[in-house]
């Protein structure tokens, strides 16, 4: 047994239950030592009074104003995996339809591909037809917006000119319209002034 | 968002909830708010000692937390992380309010006895509202009147080990401090209270002077 009282931190030994070496006569002490064993108990009284001390509650919808602050981040992969989840069925033999639907659809989107892409000259012509419509239903639009806006008698005039007679009316336009701009600016002006 | 699988999130590991907050599934947001509410909001009030302000830092805490859960790294325990960021919003709000050094018994700094007056609390007071007397309640006992008085860096120490039963690793992991410090600041905070109360005789005992 030594024959010292024991330091503080060797009764936190005792307390925190160490068992390394040196703490077995450190326990005998303690053993043999009123005064030792008392310090020993008010320190475990301490610790044991320490782990007792309540948990305090917050007040009630904590989680809610704390969700209302973050914005909860979904990854994209998941927010993929999620759309694509949403349209499977749940019941198995619904989910087995919508399997034999899928490859089903599937194939037969797969067999028109490659039909149509192994002939190169139909798909040419297809697309040289596609092409000429539309570029056909695009200047007939145009043209009759400008009939409705300038009328027939305009439009012929300017078709005869040609290309100058059309840059004339596009240049006597833009003319018009900055002195238009440049006097409604004068005249805010001056009643700006005059207010 | 789609329903996602029924899981029993009360009974998954941290990790384990973490993993599905991170994949943006809010009831894991939840469940982890559920789990440290309590926890959090009791360390942050014993350490800045006012109902209303440790709920704002409770919330401001959690907040910092779940608005960068992707960043989180799973060799780390998820407690650790959020008391650590708990324990770095109350210290700085005591830093920026200067409350460190007020107790019960008013400032130690306090020079004169009037400064030490006005910065002590009353625990009742004609004034107090219910709130005031809630807080007096709870944190009017004797044990809870020493744990105030420690240092803020002693508090967290002492709180972290034997309320929320960390080890001394953990501790250091969590508040950022060498292992020795920790020992140091649990030793000296126990060593504190131990002297704040031995005048407790019931429930306490007597105590003899401790060798220097």
């Amino acid at each position: 047994m030594q024959h010292r009282h024991l330091l503080p931190n060797e009764i936190d030994l005792l307390v925190d239950h160490e068992s390394g070496f040196g703490v077995q006569p450190l326990r005998e002490h303690v053993r043999d030592c009123p005064d030792c064993r008392a310090r020993l108990a008010l320190a475990e009284r301490v610790v044991g009074s320490l782990a007792e001390v309540p948990l305090f509650a917050p007040r009630v919808g904590m989680a809610d104003r704390i969700m209302s602050r973050v914005p909860v981040f979904v990854p994209w992969h998941v927010a993929a995996r999620d759309a694509v989840v949403q349209w499977v069925p749940t019941s198995g033999p619904a989910r087995a339809l919508a399997a034999a639907l899928v490859a089903v659809v599937g194939s037969i989107v797969t067999g028109v591909t490659l039909w149509v892409a192994t002939r190169g000259d139909m798909l040419a012509t297809v697309t040289g037809l596609v092409g000429e419509e539309a570029r056909s239903a695009a200047t007939n639009a145009a043209g009759d917006v400008v009939v409705a806006l300038f009328g027939n008698q305009v439009v012929s005039a300017v078709q005869q000119v040609g290309p100058l007679g059309i840059a004339f009316a596009a240049g006597g336009f833009l003319v018009a319209s900055v002195a238009t701009v440049l006097g409604l600016r004068l005249i805010a002006a001056s009643s700006r002034a005059r207010s | 968002m789609p329903p996602i699988p029924v899981l029993d999130l009360a009974n998954l590991p941290d990790a384990d909830v973490v993993a599905l907050a991170q994949k943006g599934r809010e009831p894991a947001y939840r469940e982890l708010i559920r789990r440290y509410e309590r926890p959090v909001f009791s360390l942050v009030y014993r350490m800045v000692r006012d109902r209303e302000l440790a709920e704002d830092l409770s919330q401001d805490t959690f907040v910092k937390v779940l608005t960068h859960i992707e960043k989180y790294r799973s060799e780390f325990k998820f407690s650790s992380w959020l008391f650590k960021i708990a324990n770095n919003v109350a210290i700085d709000h005591l830093r920026r309010r200067q409350l460190d050094t007020i107790s019960m018994e008013g400032s130690p700094h306090a020079t004169t006895s009037d400064l030490a007056e006005a910065t002590s609390f009353e625990l009742a007071t004609q004034d107090e509202t219910p709130l005031q007397e809630l807080e007096a309640r709870e944190l009017g006992s004797e044990i809870e009147r020493a744990i105030s008085q420690l240092r803020p860096e002693y508090r967290a120490c002492i709180l972290l080990r034997h309320v929320e039963d960390k080890s001394y690793e953990e501790i250091a992991a969590t508040l950022d401090l060498p292992l020795g410090t920790v020992k140091t600041y649990i030793h000296r905070a126990r060593h504190e209270l131990r002297k704040l109360l031995e005048h407790v005789r019931e429930g306490f005992g007597p105590v003899t002077e401790e060798p220097a």
